[in-house]
């Protein structure tokens, strides 16, 4: 009798030391996941122990009401635990496409496990109160408890993380809660009522993890995160283009078909240099019109003028403007930019949209894609931007984001050559950008009523451009040529100096 | 979904029974234009240049056009016949003139060349070649050749070169556009009795890449191989185009994706309230200095009498021998081929990426002459099905056996001899094709055979009836090309008014 009691006691105690490593391994997933999507480390970690402390003493409350049946319950709990901790990173993952839900599911999730760990110790407790010397027993299950935490906090960023990544982590400590629950189903069946139905519960559980566990890889999709060599928090394939958003440190990027589209640590110096010259420098700027740029960014940075009524925004891709409108982080970037009420969002093609245009601006950003190929040429011909001419007003200003005049000379001065063709006045700047390297622009004005060194306004709080164009506008030799040919439909020709000039930097 | 049409034979056929019933109705006109392809659409447009309004045109089919027409369905319009037009001849001024017109040509630049309208020029890429098992640049034969074989393309490219330089004793250009133009110098002309092959022969040319290429360009033309048609006609391809209105990319063409039914389009408005459709002319014949025509109206099934001071015979020889007596001996000297066109609507059109999708698309050693993508001048970054259209012309020694071959083979035939050509640079596309038109040409154009541009047939032919009956057509010049019908179109209707004047 005694001897089995022994066994009774000491496996009761196993369960709690692995109940608080798990526990508190899922608490660790909870805030590392936290702090990859959401940034600002010490926020996140501070909220989520925080809360799961505060839940394991909501738990440990409401253990009183449970009277029948507790090693069940307990062994049910234990089930529970394993499931819906080990899920928890693999759910993250996947809602953080909803951006919008995902702080609450995270913290519901962190709750959730922390009550129930929270309840299965006063359980325990309970169930070993008339077999053990109440002194014992809760020595013996707050040191189980504690030492579970040591051994998790220090397994976690020097093992598990490495070796298992941070979906398989939490769903390999979901196996092993699970387990334990199997384990006590067969060792404990006399003492367990029911103990059949409870034995698949587990086994069913368990499965349900491995399952998940074999295929996290899939989900997480190694091979990216090899090609970036930076951590993806999410990807999407759109109708048009895959889109992946990757964090290191305090950076976040986003790749458009692989394609680096901005860099958070710089992408102001891109955008304020994009918008700020032209918004100066047109005569009006009542009504803007955005081409490409379905990030929101330049529309960020168009929104900084109060003189701004209306601006209209066309991206072809629908998936890459509703992320940018929903998804948390993106709109921390872009500042909700794409909810303003001032703001038109149109999906479809901008050349067949310009063509059918009844509307005029006072200035056009064009931030298409480099031409890296002959559909997105078409963009970047002489018939375009004499289809832009043609909703402009006069004295209005039109910017166009013209790839590197370091890496792609001939590109960039082709399609400022090309721009000439059409327009009065005509300029080309670039500006220093670090995660992109010597960017470029052109810049032209529909009219001779204002000048690339006129200001007409300024907007506050600029943290690159300063509102000085001719401190822009000056090409080293390096960044010159000569020769170049215009870029029309039915010879693209820049696609073959883009393809000339990119193709030898790979 | 998979359909089978083609031009009306059916009812052209009529011609041979010619069960029509007597006519009960008359128009009296002074002018008549019988056929609405681009040679009676240019003489509509002529006689409104001259003033002249009192004029109809009667067409066999339902629509105006001839070989320059079109389908559509729901992703794009596509050509149901000729489908581009190569940049005109700086001299051609009459064209100049009509492209001008409709804004085809926008201006003349300072150095007066042409400025033309640049979504109407076929986009870039426009040709890529499928040459050992790669697509590449352009249709000729380039990546992957031998030293020699390299040698002899630039040798022929020179021959070529002079050939469209080169001028007569007669100061005309040895080769021009239209074509009775060109020089009568009779060393030129005698290359009109040899065939493409022996000249290819004769100048010492052996390898097969630039046999090829050039058998394929004979094709696009001409509906005949290189084995079968005229010296003087296959070098015409190259040498007629001077490739002087622009200073860069002299070869690019004109194009539109219904191909040039677009031209069709811009002329047919000369004619509106003007036209009969779905009018079937059987008879012509001249009776105290008047021209009787009779034609049938496939619609109220009842004839028609049009009495006419002046008649135009827009249509081919094979019909005309039908409807005007004494013509049946000399129309045996002209050969038409017959064409297949398949329009695929395709989910994609993936391959191996060596070079992008471009307007035209040709496979060396296929069967056909490759396929034009069609939404190729369209301005959308992305279309969600593709549309392209496969050409098929039956060279062969006997154009006589190909027709009844076309017309004979079943449906699924036809089907299936246009996947398995294509599969040689789309090995799925069978499995990518949601939609298959197949359009038969029986008498697609006529064909240059040694003898026949400088022959007895084609000058009989040729020649009014009475000064009352005139003929304009593409087969009285022996190559079917758009400017030959243009400048039939408006070189009868000025002959008409010069006998005319003459006459009083």
């Amino acid at each position: 009798m005694g001897k089995k009691f022994l066994r009774f006691e000491f496996l009761l105690l196993f369960a709690v030391f692995i109940i608080a490593t798990c526990g508190l391994v899922y608490e660790l997933v909870a805030g590392t996941l936290a702090s990859y999507l959401l940034g600002d480390s010490v926020k996140q970690f501070s909220f989520i122990i925080g809360v799961y402390l505060f839940s394991m003493g909501i738990g440990s409350f409401f253990s009183k009401f449970f009277h029948k049946n507790l090693l069940n319950t307990f062994v049910e709990i234990e089930i529970l635990v394993g499931l819906i901790g080990g899920l928890s990173s693999v759910i993250l993952f996947l809602l953080f496409e909803s951006v919008e839900y995902f702080q609450f599911i995270l913290y519901l999730l962190v709750f959730i496990t922390g009550f129930l760990v929270g309840l299965e110790i006063p359980l325990l407790m309970n169930i070993l109160k008339d077999k053990v010397e109440f002194r014992d027993l809760v020595s013996n299950v707050f040191t189980f408890d504690y030492i579970g935490a040591l051994l998790a906090s220090i397994l976690f960023p020097l093992i598990l993380i490495p070796k298992l990544g941070i979906m398989g982590t939490s769903l390999f400590f979901g196996m092993i809660n699970v387990s334990i629950a199997i384990a006590l189903c067969f060792l404990l069946k006399r003492e367990l009522k029911n103990s059949y139905f409870l034995k698949t519960k587990a086994i069913f559980s368990f499965a349900v993890l491995l399952g998940v566990f074999i295929f996290s890889d899939k989900i997480l999709d190694y091979s990216e995160g090899k090609l970036y060599g930076e951590n993806i928090i999410y990807t999407n394939s759109t109708q048009y283009q895959r889109i992946v958003l990757t964090h290191n440190k305090s950076d976040y990027r986003l790749y458009l078909n692989n394609n680096l589209q901005f860099s958070s640590a710089d992408e102001y110096r891109y955008h304020e240099a994009l918008v700020h010259p032209a918004m100066s420098i047109a005569k009006n700027v009542k009504h803007v019109l955005v081409l490409g740029g379905g990030d929101g960014l330049a529309v960020r940075e168009i929104l900084k003028y109060k003189e701004v009524q209306k601006i209209t925004l066309v991206d072809l891709d629908q998936g890459m403007t509703k992320l940018f409108k929903t998804n948390k982080v993106l709109t921390d970037f872009n500042k909700g930019a794409l909810n303003n009420p001032k703001v038109t969002v149109i999906n479809t093609d901008a050349y067949i949209w310009a063509k059918s245009c009844k509307e005029k601006f006072d200035v056009v950003i064009i931030d298409f894609p480099d031409p890296s190929n002959y559909s997105l040429g078409k963009l970047y011909s002489l018939n375009f931007y004499q289809t832009i001419k043609a909703i402009l007003e006069t004295d209005a200003a039109v910017v166009i984001q013209t790839t590197s005049p370091y890496f792609a000379p001939k590109s960039f001065w082709c399609i400022n050559k090309t721009v000439m063709q059409v327009f009065s006045q005509v300029d080309a700047y670039h500006a220093y950008v670090p995660s992109f390297g010597e960017w470029g622009y052109t810049i032209a004005i529909n009219g001779f009523g204002t000048t690339f060194n006129t200001i007409n306004r300024k907007a506050p709080g600029l943290k690159f451009y300063n509102y000085q164009f001719d401190r822009f506008n000056y090409f080293t030799t390096d960044m010159i040529s000569n020769e170049i040919e215009i870029n029309r439909l039915d010879n693209q020709i820049l696609v073959r100096y883009f393809d000339e000039e990119w193709g030898k930097l790979q | 979904m998979f359909r089978l049409s083609g031009t009306n034979h059916l009812l052209g056929h009529r011609l041979w029974i010619r069960d029509f019933p007597k006519p009960t109705n008359e128009i009296h006109i002074p002018y008549l234009i019988v056929g609405g392809g681009i040679s009676g659409l240019s003489a509509a447009r002529q006689f409104h240049k001259k003033g002249i309004s009192d004029f109809i045109l009667l067409e066999l089919e339902g629509h105006l056009g001839g070989n320059s027409s079109n389908g559509e369905n729901q992703y794009s319009k596509f050509p149901l016949g000729a489908h581009y037009l190569p940049l005109p001849n700086l001299k051609d001024k009459e064209l100049l003139q009509f492209l001008e017109e409709e804004k085809i040509i926008l201006s003349y630049d300072q150095k007066g060349f042409p400025v033309f309208d640049e979504l109407q020029l076929s986009f870039a890429p426009d040709e890529r070649l499928f040459y050992k098992n790669n697509w590449q640049d352009g249709v000729v034969p380039k990546e992957g050749n031998s030293k020699e074989e390299d040698l002899e393309f630039q040798r022929f490219f020179r021959q070529m070169d002079a050939f469209r330089e080169g001028k007569g004793n007669d100061e005309k250009f040895l080769f021009d556009i239209p074509l009775y133009l060109s020089s009568e110098d009779i060393a030129i002309r005698n290359l009109d009795k040899i065939t493409m092959k022996k000249w290819f022969e004769n100048n010492n040319f052996k390898t097969k890449p630039l046999f090829d290429y050039i058998d394929y360009c004979c094709k696009d033309d001409f509906g005949l191989g290189i084995e079968y048609v005229s010296a003087w006609a296959g070098i015409h391809y190259f040498a007629a185009r001077k490739q002087d209105a622009t200073t860069d990319k002299k070869e690019s063409v004109l194009t539109w994706p219904e191909g040039n039914a677009r031209l069709a389009s811009h002329l047919k408005k000369y004619t509106d309230g003007k036209t009969l459709k779905n009018h079937l002319v059987y008879e012509v014949r001249v009776e105290n200095h008047k021209v009787i025509a009779k034609a049938f109206d496939d619609v109220k099934k009842v004839s028609v009498e049009i009495i006419a001071d002046k008649v135009i015979m827009a249509t081919p020889q094979f019909v005309n021998q039908y409807l005007i007596k004494d013509r049946k001996e000399f129309t045996k000297g002209f050969h038409y081929t017959p064409w297949l066109l398949a329009s695929l609507t395709v989910t994609n059109l993936s391959d191996n990426f060596s070079f992008p999708l471009s307007w035209d698309n040709v496979i060396y050693e296929a069967k056909g002459l490759g396929y034009v993508y069609d939404q190729h001048q369209s301005l959308n970054q992305v279309q969600e099905k593709k549309v392209i259209t496969y050409y098929y012309s039956f060279s062969s020694a006997d154009l006589r056996k190909s027709r009844k071959e076309l017309y004979k083979k079943s449906k699924d035939y036809w089907k299936q001899f246009v996947f398995d050509d294509l599969k040689i640079a789309h090995p799925d596309i069978e499995d990518c094709t949601e939609q298959m038109e197949v359009f038969l040409l029986g008498h697609g154009m006529v064909s240059p055979v040694p003898g026949f541009i400088f022959g007895e047939a084609k000058k009989e032919a040729s020649k009014n009836i009475q000064n009352a009956i005139y003929f304009a057509h593409t087969d009285l010049s022996g190559i079917s090309i758009f400017e030959e019908a243009f400048h039939h179109g408006i070189n009868v209707v000025n002959q008409i008014l010069d006998d005319t004047a003459l006459d009083s």
